[in-house]
């Protein structure tokens, strides 16, 4: 059986689908036989992040309405073996969305894989409780600001109360904090709420922290998931965040402020 | 649930209540028998029959009309003001109107949309069952952080959170609300008037409080008071806020 990971924030905007994309490449770089879902339809984008768009001919629309086999509609990674990727539709709307079909998808996917990771949208309308309805765990993806923080919690709430393992008392849904866009200068500065704050409020484990870096720019408007840039920062934060996700105890890196040196002040080497 | 806002300038607030009510539960639409049957009730006990207000309740007719002006006329002369009608088809909730009564819709369907509300809260909303032969006070405690667009309330009794109520939550008791933890929501204490309810927290930062419906809100609060841990109270419809020691 496959553990089903639900990416989710509330807020647009965050880094979910960079993390659903990054997250899902991680682990099967570590050898675990993975795909991810985008649930965002209407809005289609993991299939931008994973450089697979030019390949999309059936989604989980035409999945879930029986015009298509998943094997059709699912896309083999061409970086990494075990991993593959279901892409949303962009003609249709959230409303295409079925409790049934997407517990039926699900349902096959876990006889076959280790991992299945979705991609929620944004908002908490259908698409995103859909999303989120038959995780086992999720990922809470969390900028360092205030709204950020205040949609994640209420994400939380919903994880308790509107998804299967809560409406059936089973154990509930395993929580994990994700902080991205993390800028320990602005930290300094108070621009930013910090990693303490931020864990305060939520009060969930925290799961991974990614800085912010010109490499996740970089990697999304080259298909290629960040995890993949191993020189990266951020490509680093999230190779930590996966072995955490399997169990690792791994200390947490970049969230401290490094003062710049003097040359790369001078020569301007930014971060990587 | 009522917040009143500036005293001086507001003519009235409204304000949420559970009042004792008593119900005439009609097993006759004959308004000559209910007239005998009322007559041998006064001489029984005359005390009761004191301009006392009732509902007239017909849920256990089948007639489709009912001589309403003449059934009101019948308790008034025996002292039982009728003040609003539950139950019945149409004709009887618009003939209730036109005598300026007011009309509740039948018991059972009522439990029935109370369930479908409770239904689309949150499930941690929902007030915890009170246990069969208990005192009707019931306090509920809430283990772990309620979180933004979260409500959960104690209706009758205390509401005691062992953790942190996050902003855009909302934490509601009849009587007082204890927050072992950070309190960033609302707390509403006393919602059915109850002017002793006090709030208690270990780190004020409420978006609002508000006793027996008198609020305070978080620009209102002294912002020396802010991160401390405190007790909220009434003291002549003002909230006063004091530090624990």
């Amino acid at each position: 059986m496959a553990k089903i990971i639900v990416v989710t924030s509330g807020k647009g905007g965050v880094g979910k689908t960079t993390s659903a994309a990054a997250i899902a490449t991680g682990l099967a770089l570590r050898g675990k036989k993975t795909v991810v879902i985008d649930f965002d339809v209407g809005l289609r984008n993991l299939d931008l992040i994973m450089g697979c768009e030019r390949r999309v001919v059936y989604d989980l629309i035409n999945v879930i309405q029986g015009e298509a086999g998943l094997n059709q509609a699912m896309i083999r990674d061409k970086r990494v073996d075990n991993l593959h990727i279901l892409p949303a539709s962009q003609t249709r709307d959230k409303d295409a969305l079925s409790a049934e079909g997407v517990e039926k998808i699900l349902d096959a996917l876990s006889k076959d894989f280790d991992y299945v990771v979705c991609d929620s949208p944004a908002g908490i309308e259908r698409g995103a409780q859909l999303a989120m309805y038959y995780a086992d765990e999720a990922v809470v993806v969390t900028n360092p600001e205030v709204s950020s923080v205040r949609d994640s919690d209420r994400i939380l709430g919903l994880l308790g109360s509107k998804t299967r393992r809560a409406e059936q008392g089973q154990d509930p849904v395993k929580e994990h904090l994700l902080i991205t866009r993390y800028d320990p200068e602005r930290v300094n500065h108070g621009d930013m709420l910090n990693l303490e704050d931020i864990q305060e409020i939520l009060s969930i484990h925290l799961i991974g922290l990614i800085p912010e870096s010109e490499a996740v720019l970089r990697a999304s408007n080259q298909g290629v998931p960040v995890t993949h840039d191993q020189k990266s920062d951020a490509g680093q934060a999230y190779v930590d965040t996966v072995s955490r996700l399997l169990g690792e105890d791994i200390p947490l890196r970049f969230h401290e402020y490094q003062k710049k040196s003097l040359l790369s002040r001078v020569f301007g080497g930014g971060r990587r | 649930m009522s917040l009143n806002v500036d005293r001086a300038g507001t003519a009235f607030s409204f304000k949420g209540g559970m009042l004792p009510m008593t119900v005439m539960e009609l097993t006759s639409a004959d308004p000559e028998q209910i007239r005998e049957q009322l007559a041998g009730k006064v001489s029984q006990s005359p005390a009761f029959f004191q301009h006392t207000p009732v509902v007239l309740s017909v849920e256990k007719l089948s007639e489709p009309h009912l001589a309403l002006e003449r059934i009101c006329a019948v308790c008034r002369s025996h002292k039982l003001l009728p003040v609003a009608v539950r139950g019945g088809a149409d004709p009887i909730k618009q003939s209730a109107w036109a005598l300026g009564l007011g009309w509740f819709p039948p018991q059972e369907e009522r439990v029935r949309n109370l369930e479908s509300v409770s239904q689309s809260l949150p499930e941690e909303a929902l007030p915890s069952p009170a246990p069969a032969g208990t005192a009707p006070v019931t306090n509920r405690i809430h283990r772990g952080t309620v979180r933004s667009g979260q409500q959960v309330s104690a209706a009758e009794g205390d509401l005691i959170v062992l953790g942190s109520v996050n902003a855009g939550a909302e934490v509601l008791a009849g009587g007082n609300v204890h927050v072992y933890g950070a309190l960033r929501g609302r707390a509403l204490a006393g919602i059915h008037g109850d002017r002793e309810a006090g709030i208690f927290c270990h780190e004020l930062h409420a978006e609002l409080l508000s006793l027996a419906g008198n609020y305070k809100r978080l620009e209102d609060i002294d912002p020396q008071l802010l991160g401390k841990a405190v007790q909220v109270r009434l003291n002549d419809d003002q909230l006063t806020i004091a530090p624990l020691v």
